[in-house]
C-alpha cells in the first residue's frame, strides 16, 4: 500500500513528481522520496509528508524521475526505509508498491554475494537484483530480476544514463499516462489529471518500457498492447473548492452522486445485474470490507425485504480463509477502489468455486472489473478523503437498483419506491442544509471518549458505519451495536460518560428501539437520536434529536448515513484532527 | 483589469419560497444557476481571476462552481458571515484583491456583451443601464460621464439610467467600506470626498430577479440564445424542432415532441408522448409521464410529473412529486407584494419537495411554499406557507 509515480519527457521531472505524489498521499504518507536522473542519479527521501519534502529537496535538473509516498508494511517509517531504494553503486533506483513474500531469502542471497542492503524493507532487494543481472540491457535485467520475486511487486525502475523507465505490475495497480512527447506512471488516476486524460491500465505480469515518446509492453515474454482509455474525471474532482476538507466536499457532493449513479442505470424494469440461475438473488453472497461491508449489510436487508430471499454477507478478509460458497451462489463483491487485495482474493476464490461474480466499484478499469463476470459502476467520481462517504451512498444506490427488478411487491409499491429513490438527492440535500444544527450536536459529543451507536433492522449497519466514521477521523472510541444486543454486555459500560447515538426509523423496529432507549436512559447515558420529522414520542424520551427528512424506511439508511457523516466530521473538526489524512490509515488497501 | 469580485452571499428574501433553501445566485435559469452567467461573461472578457464572496448557504456555491476549472476561471472564496450589505461584502475580499478590480453582483443576469466595454474602463467607474422603470432601482444622476450621485428607488427619477451593481474600483474603496455597508452609499461617500466616478452605459443584457415569477421571463430571455446540443437517447418517433438542449443519460421516449427553445437536463425520463413546448427548462433526474404538456416553465431537479398534466408559465422547484392530471395554467393575476399589486401573467409557483396528488388544479398566481402536501382533487390558490397540508 503506497503511491508510486514516474515521469519521462522534456520538462523538469521534480516538480511534476512532487505534484503527482501530493495527489497520491491518500495511499500513504509515512514518508516519501524521489529519484531523478540527469546522467547521474539524484535521490532524496525523508520521513515527512510530500509538502514538507518539496520545501527541502535540492534542485534537480533531470527530466526522468520516479517518486514514492509510503504506507509502512516491511520496516517502520523512517528515512532509511523510505523509497526510492538503490543498488550498491547508486545507479539504479526503484519505487515499489506491494509486499515481496520471499524477500528474506533474497536478502540473504544478495548479502552472501556481497551486496550491501541499507534498509529493512522488502523493496531494496529489487534494485540489487537488477544490478546483479545487469549485462548492458536495463530492461532485460529488470525482467530477469522480477522472475526471482514472489508476491506483489508493482514497481518502477530508473537507471543512470538510461533514457527510459522500466515498470512492472503485479497485484497492485499501475497506470501509464500518455502525454505529448512525455509519459507518466502513477498508482491511480487522480495523480495524472493535471497532465493528461489518456491512460493505459497495466495488468498483472505486464512489464512496461517507456521513453518520452514510446510505450512498449511485454507479458509472459512476448510483446502485447493495452487499450488506451480516456478519463472523464477532471482536475476539479481532486480539488477542495472552498471547503476546508475533502471529506466535507465529498459529503456535499452526495446529492449529485446519487443523481449520477441513478442516471447510469436504465429503468427499474431492466435489471442492472445479469444473475445466473433461475433463483435470481436467492442465496446471494455479498463480500466486502470496511465501509463497503456496511453497504453490503444494508444490501442484505434491501434484498431480503424486496426479493424475500435469504442473503449472506461476509467480510472479504475472513471469507478468503474459511468461507464457503457453492456454484449456485451469485456473489456481489463491493470494493470502492476495485483494488482492495482482500476483495480481489475473494473474487478469485469465488470464481474457483464456480460462482457468478458481480462487482460494485467506483474505479473504471480497476482490477476487480477485469476479474469479475460483471461490473456495476457507482459514479461517485474520485474519492480523496480516506474516510469513505460518497462512495458508500453510491454503493447503496447501486444495491437498491440491483434489487428492485427482483422485488416481490405489487406494482404500485414498486412505482412509489422508484419514485422515492429518484427523490433521494433532495432528501439528502435537506440533511446537508441542516448542517449547522448537526455541528452543534457534534460540539457536545466531542468531549466524550466512548460513544455507542445503535440501530436496528436496516439501520443497524448504519450505526456500524456511523461508529466507524467517528473512530477513524476523530479517534474517539466508538462502537456500533444492534440495539437489541446492548443488553448482552454493553449495558455495563453505559453511564453519564458514555453517550449513545440512536438511529431510529419508522419501521417494524420502532417499538423495540423505544424500549431500548428507555433502558439506556435508565442507565443515565446521554442520548442523541436521529428521528424522522414530526416524531414527538422520541423527542420526549431522549436528550437531543437530529431531525431527518421523512423517507420510506427502506431508504432511511441513505439519509441517516449522511447525518452521521456530518456528525463524525464536526466532532473530528472540533477536536482538531487531520480529517482527510487520519493517522495510520490509508485509502486503497492493496495489502492483507 | 484582470481581477473581479463577484458578490454571491445574499439570500434574496423576496424570492421565497425558492431562497429558503438556496442562495439567490444559485437559482436556476435555463438549467444553470444565475451566477454561472456572470462567471461566463467574465471568462469571455478575459477575467479569469475571480474572488467569490459567499455567505448564505455557501456550500451550494462551492458544490456547483468548485474551483472554477469547469468554467475556465480560477475562483478564490471569501466568506461574509452575516449579510450586512454589498459594501460590507466587498470589504471581506480586501485581502484577496490587487490594486484594481471589477465588482459584480452574482445575482443579476448579464452576458459577455454587457461588460465588454466596461472591462477596459479604469477605476473608479460604474456601469449603468437605461431602463423604462428607473424608480425600481438605484437611479444614477450624471453630468457628462461623471456620476453626481445615486438615489435608491426615488419617488421621482431624474434620469433613466440605473445602477447595475457593476463597478471598477481601486483599493481606495476599502477606506469607505469600513464605515459604509452598501456600495451605492460608498459611491456617494467617495464623490463627497472628491473622487471622480465615471459612468459607462451598456446596451447589453442586464436583468434582475426580484420576485419568483421573474424567473419565468428571464428563462424565456435566456433560452432564446441557446444552441442545440443533444445527449442521451432520443427514441425514434420523437419530434424535435427549434433549438433544443438534451443532457446526457436522458431518455426521450417515442411520440414525444420537444419544441425549442427548450433545455432538458441529464438523467431524465421524458415520455412517451410528452410535449415540451417553447421556453421550457427542465432540470436533471426529472421524470415526465405520458400525455403531459409543459410550456414556458422552469422545472427543477429531481421532479416527477404524472400523466395528463398541463403546466404553463410556472416554476416548480426541485424534488416535487406531482401526480397525474395536474393543471397549472397562466392567467393574469394581481399579487400583493410590499403594498404594491403588480398585475402579472403567471401559472403556479411551487417550492421544493412538495407532494401534489392526482387531479389538483392550481389557480393562476398560486404560490406554494416548500415541503407542502396537497391531497387529490383539490383546487389551490393564493399563498400557501411552507409545510402546508391541503386536505
Amino acid at each position: 500500500m503506497c503511491g508510486i509515480v514516474g515521469y519521462i519527457g522534456a520538462k523538469k521531472a521534480l516538480p511534476i513528481l512532487l505534484n503527482c505524489l501530493g495527489k497520491l498521499e491518500y495511499r500513504g504518507y509515512d514518508s516519501c522520496g524521489v529519484a531523478v536522473s540527469a546522467g547521474d542519479l539524484q535521490v532524496y527521501k525523508d520521513m515527512v509528508r510530500v509538502k514538507a519534502l518539496a520545501k527541502v529537496v535540492p534542485p534537480m535538473s533531470g527530466t526522468i524521475g520516479i517518486g514514492h509516498t509510503r504506507w509502512a508494511t516491511h520496516g517502520e517509517p523512517s528515512a532509511a526505509n523510505a523509497h526510492p531504494h538503490c543498488d550498491c553503486a547508486g545507479r539504479i533506483a526503484v519505487v515499489h508498491n506491494g509486499t515481496i513474500n520471499n524477500f528474506l531469502k533474497l536478502r540473504e542471497m544478495l548479502a552472501a554475494e556481497g551486496h550491501t542492503l541499507a534498509s529493512q524493507t522488502d523493496t531494496e532487494v529489487i534494485p540489487h537484483l537488477i544490478e546483479k543481472y545487469y549485462d548492458g540491457d536495463f530492461a532485460r535485467a529488470v525482467e530477469r530480476a522480477l522472475k526471482d520475486l514472489e508476491g506483489a511487486y508493482t514497481m518502477i525502475a530508473l537507471m543512470a544514463g538510461e533514457s527510459r523507465l522500466v515498470a512492472a505490475r503485479q497485484d497492485s495497480p499501475l497506470i501509464i499516462g500518455i502525454g505529448d512527447r512525455e509519459n507518466f506512471f502513477a498508482s491511480d488516476v487522480p495523480a495524472l489529471l493535471d497532465y493528461t486524460s489518456r491512460v493505459m491500465y497495466l495488468e498483472d505480469g505486464d512489464i512496461a518500457m517507456v521513453t518520452a515518446d514510446s510505450v512498449k509492453l511485454r507479458n509472459g515474454g512476448s510483446s502485447i498492447a493495452r487499450e488506451e482509455h480516456k478519463i472523464s474525471w477532471s482536475v476539479e474532482d481532486a480539488q477542495k473548492a472552498g471547503y476546508e476538507h475533502f471529506m466535507l466536499k465529498e459529503i456535499h457532493e452526495q446529492p449529485k452522486v446519487i443523481r449520477d449513479t441513478l442516471a447510469g442505470y436504465i429503468s427499474a424494469a431492466e435489471p442492472v445485474a445479469n444473475l445466473a440461475g433461475a433463483g435470481g438473488l436467492a442465496d446471494t453472497l455479498i463480500l466486502a470490507s470496511g465501509t463497503s461491508y456496511h453497504a453490503g449489510l444494508v444490501g442484505k436487508t434491501i434484498i431480503e425485504n424486496l426479493a424475500r430471499v435469504p442473503v449472506r454477507v461476509e467480510l472479504a478478509s475472513e471469507f478468503i480463509y474459511n468461507g464457503q460458497a457453492s456454484s449456485r451462489n451469485n456473489a456481489i463483491v463491493i470494493t470502492q477502489s476495485g483494488e482492495t487485495l482482500d476483495a480481489l482474493k475473494a473474487i478469485k476464490k469465488l470464481k474457483e468455486e464456480g460462482c457468478r461474480v458481480v462487482t460494485i466499484t467506483n474505479v473504471v478499469g480497476s482490477t476487480a472489473t477485469r476479474v469479475a463476470d460483471q461490473t456495476i459502476y457507482t459514479r461517485a467520481g474520485p474519492e480523496i478523503s480516506v474516510a469513505a462517504t460518497k462512495t458508500f451512498l453510491a454503493q447503496l444506490v447501486a444495491l437498491y437498483w440491483l434489487a428492485l427488478p427482483y422485488a416481490r411487491v405489487d406494482i404500485s409499491r414498486l412505482d412509489s419506491l422508484v419514485e422515492d429513490l429518484r427523490r433521494l438527492p433532495v432528501k439528502v440535500q435537506q440533511v446537508l442544509d441542516n448542517e449547522s444544527l448537526i455541528a452543534g450536536h457534534a460540539k457536545r459529543l466531542a468531549e466524550y471518549e466512548n460513544i455507542f451507536y445503535i440501530g436496528r433492522g436496516i439501520n443497524y449497519p448504519v450505526a456500524l458505519e456511523g461508529a466507524l466514521k467517528l473512530k477513524e477521523i476523530s479517534y474517539i472510541h466508538a462502537e456500533g451495536y444492534a440495539s437489541g444486543e446492548l443488553k448482552h454486555g454493553p449495558y455495563a459500560l453505559l453511564g453519564s460518560r458514555a453517550p449513545v447515538v440512536a438511529v431510529v426509523a419508522r419501521d417494524n423496529t420502532y417499538d423495540p428501539i423505544i424500549i431500548s432507549l428507555k433502558e439506556i436512559k435508565a442507565r443515565k447515558s446521554p442520548v442523541l437520536a436521529l428521528v424522522s420529522e414530526n416524531d414527538e414520542t422520541i423527542k420526549d424520551l431522549v436528550d437531543s434529536v437530529i431531525t431527518i427528512p421523512d423517507v420510506d424506511p427502506l431508504f432511511s439508511p441513505v439519509v441517516n448515513a449522511v447525518a452521521l457523516q456530518l456528525l463524525a466530521y464536526y466532532v473530528a473538526r472540533e477536536r482538531g484532527c487531520p480529517i482527510d489524512f487520519p493517522r495510520n490509515l490509508a485509502k486503497t488497501l492493496t495489502v492483507e | 483589469m484582470k481581477q473581479a469580485v463577484v458578490l454571491a452571499a445574499g439570500e434574496g428574501q423576496r424570492l421565497r419560497p425558492f431562497t429558503v433553501t438556496r442562495p439567490k445566485a444559485m437559482l436556476s435559469i435555463a438549467d444553470r444557476p444565475i451566477l454561472e452567467f456572470t462567471i461566463e461573461a467574465l471568462a469571455c472578457n478575459g477575467l479569469r481571476d475571480i474572488i467569490l464572496v459567499v455567505g448564505y448557504r455557501k456550500e451550494q456555491v462551492y458544490d456547483y462552481m468548485g474551483s472554477g476549472e469547469k468554467f475556465g476561471v480560477n475562483i478564490t472564496y471569501v466568506t461574509q458571515e452575516t449579510q450586512l450589505g454589498t459594501g460590507h461584502a466587498l470589504s471581506q475580499a480586501g485581502d484577496a484583491v490587487g490594486d484594481e478590480f471589477l465588482v459584480l453582483s452574482g445575482d443579476n443576469l448579464i452576458d459577455a456583451r454587457t461588460i465588454a466595454d466596461f472591462v477596459g474602463v479604469g477605476p473608479q467607474a460604474v456601469l449603468v443601464k437605461r431602463v423604462s422603470d428607473p424608480q425600481r432601482y438605484g437611479v444614477v444622476n450624471i453630468v457628462g460621464d461623471e456620476v453626481k450621485d445615486i438615489v435608491e428607488k426615488p419617488k421621482e427619477a431624474r434620469s433613466n439610467l440605473v445602477n447595475t451593481g457593476i463597478y471598477a474600483f481601486t483599493r481606495d474603496v476599502f477606506k469607505f467600506t469600513a464605515s459604509t455597508l452598501d456600495l451605492p452609499d460608498v459611491l456617494n461617500a467617495m464623490i463627497k470626498e472628491g473622487y471622480t466616478i465615471n459612468a459607462l452605459e451598456t446596451a447589453g443584457t442586464w436583468l434582475d430577479v426580484v420576485y419568483p415569477w421573474d424567473i419565468i421571463s428571464l428563462n424565456d430571455a435566456v433560452l432564446r440564445g441557446i444552441e442545440t446540443s443533444l445527449g442521451g437517447t432520443i427514441e425514434t418517433g420523437v419530434s424535435l424542432k427549434g433549438k433544443v438542449v438534451i443532457g446526457k443519460d436522458t431518455v426521450v421516449r417515442s411520440g414525444s415532441s420537444v419544441y425549442g427553445p427548450a433545455v432538458i437536463g441529464s438523467g431524465c425520463e421524458i415520455g412517451p408522448h410528452v410535449s415540451v413546448m417553447p421556453a421550457t427548462s427542465i432540470g436533471d433526474n426529472v421524470v415526465i409521464s405520458s400525455f403531459t404538456e409543459i410550456r414556458n416553465s422552469v422545472i427543477g431537479d429531481d421532479v416527477a410529473i404524472g400523466p395528463g398534466t398541463v403546466i404553463s408559465d410556472s416554476v416548480i422547484a426541485r424534488g416535487c412529486t406531482i401526480k397525474g392530471r395536474f393543471t397549472a395554467l397562466g392567467g393574469t393575476t394581481d399579487v400583493r407584494i410590499n403594498g404594491e399589486s403588480p398585475s402579472i401573467n403567471v401559472g403556479a409557483i411551487i417550492g421544493e419537495d412538495c407532494k401534489i396528488e392526482s387531479n389538483v388544479t392550481a389557480q393562476p398566481g398560486v404560490i406554494v411554499g416548500n415541503f407542502c402536501q396537497v391531497q387529490p382533487m383539490k383546487l389551490i390558490g393564493g399563498r400557501l406557507p411552507d409545510r402546508s397540508l391541503v386536505y
